[in-house]
């Protein structure tokens, strides 16, 4: 098997104007979706991001502070699957609770180097 | 391995959780920050969603609501130190050891003196009656604009309006943010009752097609009703009766409406669907508020309910108790709905005489926009007179004066039964 990383892209929960209802409502698809990987066997690890952005960039290793909010694909979280190839990650996406929100996941193969 | 919700009451938080959070803790906040920093306070509770959203992305802590309530609290800190370096007042802090004031005001019973505070405020006489159902919804409730305009059946654009005339009402004429004592608290009550009520009503008589949306206002009438019931200096035998008349009409929200949206009558609705644990509840709630000298228009209206309530059938009705009810509201609170509601009961009585002598009393451009209950009253009256001819008149009146469609149907639905009739 080999793992996949879901990046997942989009807006900053606090400017898309969701009221407290709405919120725990796509909280509990969240907790649906973890809940359904980790049944299955495939969830290796994840986690949900900070808002807050510090960015070192450049020879000069300039820093920067960006406020989510300034930045129009924030990385929200990522989660880490195990699966055979990417159509079947893509299959498992299909459940990610934020595409109403105009929300992206990117998959990304996680390198592995024989020894 | 993250540690997946992997047992199934975890993946399950309380029902409104989020929304019954956001009102106690935005009523805490403005306690410690005064009312001036409302905006700013809610969209700090608003932030603790969010983090929660995130931070239990692989698992519910064990005590949710003691996790957000944390939260809060350390947006509170925060918040103090962004206001005070903004050199803005921030009233609570200027006596005492504030961390010590702070933790006293998240005791559950102090929370609950906070929510009154906040359902004292939004019901001040001094804001708009429709810009103080908002502001409740929204502060005390947390809904969103988008929420409000739907359960209102109005535009956002319009909640946002009403929201903002409201903030800055508040704010300009400094309200206190406080449960009034004494005098002032009798005379601020009633209109606290009528503003529930209204809040209430929405629900039930709403012409929202989405039950869900009903049922949600009917219920945040009754949790911020059942406050003050619990509230022992707030507590009267008037709000006891507001609290049972909601109970007496929820109990029947169910058997209102069909799959089909569509309206039912009380002689055809399935009185096996009314919910019986809310009228026990209501009876116990009747016992207490009866307590009294003097009868309000809730003490009244409740009376009526509860004895449609008893009536296994529609048929089994005692007409002439609720003649009687209606006689003695009429006493406290004379209106031309009453005077309606009156007629239709003597036509239930066959006392076709004393409905058209009521009747004639009502002069249907006072019922505004609702005048189209006038003429769908007359209708019924002349139908029981077998005056096809007059019913059929009336009913198309009462079609063209109609604005809510699923009243529209219903009045259909009579007149084809009229035309039907030799």
């Amino acid at each position: 098997m080999k793992q996949f990383m879901m990046i997942f892209l989009g807006a900053d929960y606090s400017t898309v104007g969701q009221s407290p209802e709405q919120m725990q409502e796509r909280m509990g698809k969240w907790f649906a979706w973890g809940d359904k990987m980790a049944k299955a066997g495939v969830l290796r690890s994840g986690d949900a991001l900070d808002k807050a952005v510090r960015r070192v960039s450049g020879p000069k290793r300039t820093v920067t502070d960006r406020a989510g909010s300034e930045i129009k694909e924030l990385i929200g979280g990522y989660y880490v699957v195990a699966a055979k190839d990417m159509d079947a990650v893509v299959e498992i996406a299909q459940d990610y609770p934020d595409y109403d929100l105009n929300g992206t996941v990117e998959i990304r193969e996680v390198m592995v180097f024989d020894k | 391995m993250p540690n997946a919700p992997n047992n199934a009451d975890q993946t399950q938080l309380i029902d409104h959780l989020f929304r019954h959070q956001f009102g106690k803790m935005v009523s805490i906040l403005t306690r410690i920050f005064g009312l001036a920093h409302l905006e700013t306070i809610e969209d700090a509770v608003q932030d603790t969603f969010i983090k929660a959203m995130g931070a239990w992305r692989n698992g519910i802590p064990e005590n949710p609501e003691a996790w957000l309530t944390q939260a809060a609290k350390n947006r509170t800190i925060d918040l103090f130190r962004q206001l005070k370096s903004e050199k803005e007042r921030a009233p609570y802090f200027e006596s005492g050891p504030a961390a010590i004031a702070i933790n006293e005001l998240f005791l559950d019973r102090e929370i609950a003196d906070s929510q009154l505070r906040m359902i004292f405020t939004a019901c001040h006489p001094a804001l708009d009656p429709r810009d103080q159902i908002a502001f409740a919804l929204k502060t005390i409730s947390g809904f969103s604009q988008s929420e409000i305009a739907s359960a209102l059946l109005t535009k956002e654009e319009s909640v946002k309006k009403r929201l903002s005339r409201a903030r800055n009402m508040i704010r300009d004429a400094q309200l206190a943010f406080a449960i009034p004592q004494g005098n002032e608290l009798s005379d601020r009550l009633p209109r606290v009752l009528e503003v529930l009520y209204l809040i209430f009503n929405e629900g039930f008589h709403s012409g929202q097609k989405e039950m869900l949306v009903r049922k949600e206002l009917c219920a945040e009438a009754m949790r911020l009703c059942k406050m003050l019931v619990d509230h022992k200096e707030v507590c009267s035998p008037n709000v006891q009766a507001l609290f049972a008349l909601m109970c007496f009409q929820a109990a029947r929200l169910d058997s209102k409406v069909n799959e089909l949206q569509e309206v039912i009558d009380l002689r055809q609705q399935d009185r096996s669907l009314w919910h019986f644990p809310l009228i026990v509840l209501g009876n116990q709630m009747m016992f207490m508020a009866v307590n009294t000298e003097e009868m309000s228009v809730y003490h009244y209206e409740a009376a009526i309910a509860s004895e449609h309530l008893k009536a296994s059938t529609f048929e089994a009705t005692d007409w002439d108790r609720i003649l009687m009810w209606y006689e003695r509201l009429q006493v406290v609170a004379p209106s031309p709905f009453n005077s309606l509601n009156m007629a239709v009961v003597h036509i239930q009585r066959n006392d076709l005489e004393a409905a058209k002598l009521v009747l004639d009393s009502v002069v249907p451009e006072d019922l505004e926009q609702r005048a189209y209950l006038y003429h769908g009253c007359m209708a019924e009256y002349h139908r029981n007179r077998k005056d096809k001819a007059e019913a059929l008149a009336a009913i198309e009146q009462a079609i063209q004066l109609v604005t809510n469609e699923h009243e529209r149907s219903y009045l259909l639905l009579k007149k084809e039964k009229i035309t039907a009739m030799r």
